[in-house]
């Protein structure tokens, strides 16, 4: 049985998108802050843990995150690409600068992303997750390695090099390969 | 994306994973300002990290994180909105004074003493007025956006601060239990045995962290120290000084985090005893070893 309320024509929050959120959350509605934590806190945590190994440590840029996009919810324009890809990238990158114990850099959040995937949508999310990972399975094994150590371990190109052995214009290709490939696979 | 300084589609994917070195990136930066195409190509390529980021193993954070984050959105509740501070303030400013030409604002009490205005420039003047006024205005708005900003900061830091201090507490007392002389230390062993010296030791070779705990140890001599030694896994190294101690009454003793160096993986430890002080080498014969 349906009661009628004075919210009847709004949607719950689970099925409004990002832009709609950030609004509300501009406007100060702890509530819709609550719905994108629970959209995007479980991709920025694991992105963060994969990058500190430490949960301590993940909480902490989880939390560093969010309160970000409460506090400057503009900060992120929606015809820059998609939050949840956004989340994710910033997610990385200040994981990283916690590893490097050095300040929050500031040109991140300033970033366009392109993106075509409604990451809001969970049923999308978990696709585009099934298929990276099998774009990832295909890529030769170095290509794969030296993405995940510049990526997910912040190594530079010379580090990576110095690690592998391997000279430092063959560490920047296969970065760069892997990538097209990822992008091609979603293109196709 | 080859033109400009040799900056590469490789180097715009390094830019975006923030992995050049300073100087290099405020090169590419530059040239990602000037050029429209490497804009273009970095939004893609934010894009494919965004997508590669979605390929971690997915984990749920703790339900206390959820908690945490409400809690600290609660404290810096959004109470007074920018746009409504700055309004009241114009309102305020247009209804008590007056400018002059030069701009400087007059109290309502001196506004009998001006001249008549007229011409351009009491056409003018009202603008002026306006202006000044915007300007107030938008600086009420930042430093309202900077208080705003700088009291969040303090909030976080003052979270970080609790959950530090209650973690070092926590440590604390493993490390006071572990190295309390009155503690009760016992080895349990199948059926009777003869207390024999014992080691144990817990290495993480990535953080150079170590916990070496002893008991059954024969007392020394005077002038006299056990060493605890980490023997590098890596053919040729030499043994790495971990360590000195000496047992209490009851023949325990501990060593607790040692100064090592990190990545350092050990093939095995040993002790040894050496002069008061300790050694740069260890001194045979090694007198009790494990691997």
């Amino acid at each position: 049985m349906y009661r009628e309320t004075g919210l009847v024509n709004s949607p719950p929050p689970s099925a409004q998108d990002d832009a709609a959120l950030l609004a509300l959350v501009q406007g100060g509605d702890e509530q819709a802050m609550a719905s994108l934590f629970e959209r995007y806190s479980k991709v920025v945590y694991s992105v963060a843990l994969r990058v500190l190994r430490d949960p301590a440590s993940a909480e902490d840029v989880l939390q560093e995150v969010f309160m970000q996009i409460w506090r400057n919810p503009g900060g992120f324009v929606a015809t820059r690409g998609s939050l949840g890809g956004w989340l994710a990238v910033v997610a990385r990158n200040r994981s990283i600068d916690a590893l490097r114990r050095k300040k929050p850099s500031e040109q991140v959040e300033e970033m366009e992303l392109a993106s075509k995937y409604n990451l809001a949508d969970e049923a999308e999310r978990t696709s585009l997750m099934e298929k990276a990972r099998g774009v990832m399975r295909l890529l030769p094994m170095e290509q794969r390695k030296t993405l995940e150590m510049a990526f997910f371990d912040g190594l530079t190109h010379s580090e990576i090099a110095e690690m592998t052995g391997d000279p430092l214009g063959t560490v920047k290709t296969r970065i760069r390969s892997a990538l097209t490939s990822l992008r091609k696979a979603f293109t196709a | 994306m080859s033109d400009e300084r040799r900056i590469t589609s490789e180097d715009l994917a390094l830019f975006a994973m923030q992995l050049l070195p300073k100087e290099e990136m405020a090169a590419v930066a530059g040239y990602v300002a000037r050029s429209e195409e490497a804009r273009r190509e970095l939004a893609e390529i934010q894009g494919d990290l965004a997508i590669y980021a979605h390929t971690v193993d997915m984990h749920s954070p703790p339900a206390q994180t959820r908690e945490r984050l409400m809690k600290q959105v609660a404290r810096e509740r959004k109470a007074i909105p920018i746009d409504a501070a700055t309004g009241v303030h114009r309102t305020a400013v247009r209804s008590d004074a007056i400018f002059t030409e030069s701009g400087a604002m007059v109290p309502p009490s001196l506004m009998e003493e001006l001249p008549p205005k007229g011409g351009t420039m009491g056409k003018v003047l009202p603008w002026v007025g306006w202006a000044v006024a915007a300007a107030l205005g938008l600086m009420v708005g930042n430093l309202y956006r900077q208080r705003d900003a700088m009291r969040g900061e303090m909030a976080t830091q003052a979270s970080q601060l609790d959950r530090m201090t209650v973690d070092a507490a926590a440590a604390r007392q493993v490390t006071d239990a572990m190295t309390d002389s009155s503690a009760m230390r016992v080895t349990l062993t199948k059926g009777p045995a003869t207390p024999v010296p014992q080691g144990k030791a817990t290495y993480v070779a990535s953080k150079g962290a170590l916990i070496f705990l002893a008991s059954n140890l024969e007392p020394l001599g005077p002038g006299k120290t056990y060493e605890l030694w980490l023997i590098p896994a890596a053919a040729g190294e030499s043994p790495i000084p971990a360590g000195t101690f000496r047992p209490d009454g009851r023949g325990n003793a501990s060593v607790i985090m040692p100064p090592l160096p990190k990545g350092v993986e050990a093939k095995a430890f040993g002790v040894t005893v050496e002069d008061e002080g300790g050694s740069s080498t260890p001194t045979l014969p090694i007198i009790m070893a494990g691997q």
